[in-house]
């Protein structure tokens, strides 16, 4: 039953995901490996859709994985459960507000949750550079890189950048 | 002051619309519509929902917007905003993956994939560093920080032992001025809004 295991799936990483919708990444590069629904490579180009299109990251990329995965209804179950756990939670926490702030265990949760977080988009940042290690990939990174030392920029201006690289570098078969 | 079903929605409509390039913008655009033009909330109480909305699980925009709906009408309200934020980011995918199956293999596509493959590891970087900024802030956090990143790249255990195993490193570990991280992320909030 594909809906039962797309919801489950999904309501995990609605659940355990902390930091944003970044945040959904790595459970959405685990399920890649593990599921086998689509493909990193796959999952790499929704990401960058996801980021030029209306809408939070991490919506985009949940209704992307599930469109993937068994069409417009997948996309509505994926999306659904994905955003539960946030509903029933943030719920429960606005009746609950004054308890919440105040309560030691969830802050001693919330203090340690946020650098788990971190730590795992920065093992999913670690496996795309490797699995994208060639020479031209590594000169537009650096170029990326050099850029953001310079000034801060708006995500959507490296992704603008990077696809006329893109272009450029098909244009010049420089990429197979 | 209407808050009706329909307005609310129709606002968090406007709001997803507008959200684009993943969260950076959405504090000046709750500012602008919730704050300045409904007068729904003032902006300590938009800082305090950003607060709350990264301490809970999920999407910080979703979070966001379901804690405001329900200040404003309850249930209702907060059923309201989420499927207002949700709706255009649906919308949009589902119209663009149909499309998308059938390009997908033109060259000049593909090279544009390829550019933006290196495009989306720079975004990672950069978020990894925003996140790294609002949450490393001593030693505890530095070496969860670690614990994760090895546990998740070296031997590739599952994301959700590592936030349970997370969870009970902090819930043990815990000391008096664990609260530390909602108040940096209220001080930035309103000096960022100010």
């Amino acid at each position: 039953m594909i809906y039962l295991e797309l919801f489950l799936q999904f309501f995990h990483i609605g659940l355990f995901s902390y930091g944003g919708g970044y945040a959904t990444l790595p459970f959405l590069f685990h399920i890649a490996e593990v599921q086998k629904w689509y493909t990193a490579k796959q999952l790499t180009d929704m990401i960058a859709i996801s980021t030029i299109t209306p809408g939070p990251v991490g919506v985009n990329v949940a209704t992307f994985a599930g469109f993937a995965t068994s069409g417009l209804l997948g996309a509505l179950v994926a999306t659904t459960s994905i955003i539960l756990p946030s509903y029933i939670l943030v719920i429960i926490i606005s009746k609950l507000l004054e308890q919440f702030k105040t309560n030691k265990n969830v802050q001693a949760a919330i203090y340690a949750l946020k650098p788990a977080g971190c730590g795992l988009l920065a093992a999913v940042g670690i496996d795309l550079f490797v699995s994208n290690a060639n020479i031209w990939g590594m000169v537009l990174l650096g170029i990326l890189f050099f850029i953001s030392t310079k000034q801060k920029r708006d995500p959507l201006f490296y992704l603008g950048v990077s696809a006329i690289a893109g272009l450029a570098a098909g244009y010049m078969h420089l990429i197979s | 002051m209407d808050k009706s079903f329909y307005t609310i929605f129709k606002t968090f409509f406007k709001v997803g619309t507008l959200l684009l390039g993943g969260g950076y913008v959405i504090l000046p655009l709750l500012q602008s519509e919730l704050v300045d033009k409904k007068g729904w909330i003032d902006s300590d109480g938009l800082c305090e929902y950003y607060a709350l909305g990264q301490s809970v699980p999920g999407i910080i925009a979703a979070n966001m917007s379901i804690f405001v709906g329900y200040k404003l009408r309850g249930q209702i309200g907060a059923l309201a905003a989420v499927l207002g934020i949700v709706s255009p980011a649906f919308l949009t995918i589902v119209l663009l993956a149909s499309i998308l199956e059938e390009i997908v293999h033109l060259s000049f596509i593909q090279s544009i994939f390829w550019g933006v493959g290196i495009g989306v590891i720079m975004l990672l970087y950069l978020a990894t560093k925003e996140m790294w900024n609002k949450s490393i802030i001593d030693k505890f956090t530095c070496i969860i920080f670690f614990a994760s990143f090895i546990l998740s790249a070296c031997f590739k255990v599952s994301p959700a032992l590592i936030i349970i195993l997370s969870i009970i490193a902090g819930i043990i570990y815990r000391k008096k001025h664990q609260d530390s991280v909602g108040e940096k992320i209220l001080r930035e909030c309103k000096d960022d809004l100010s």
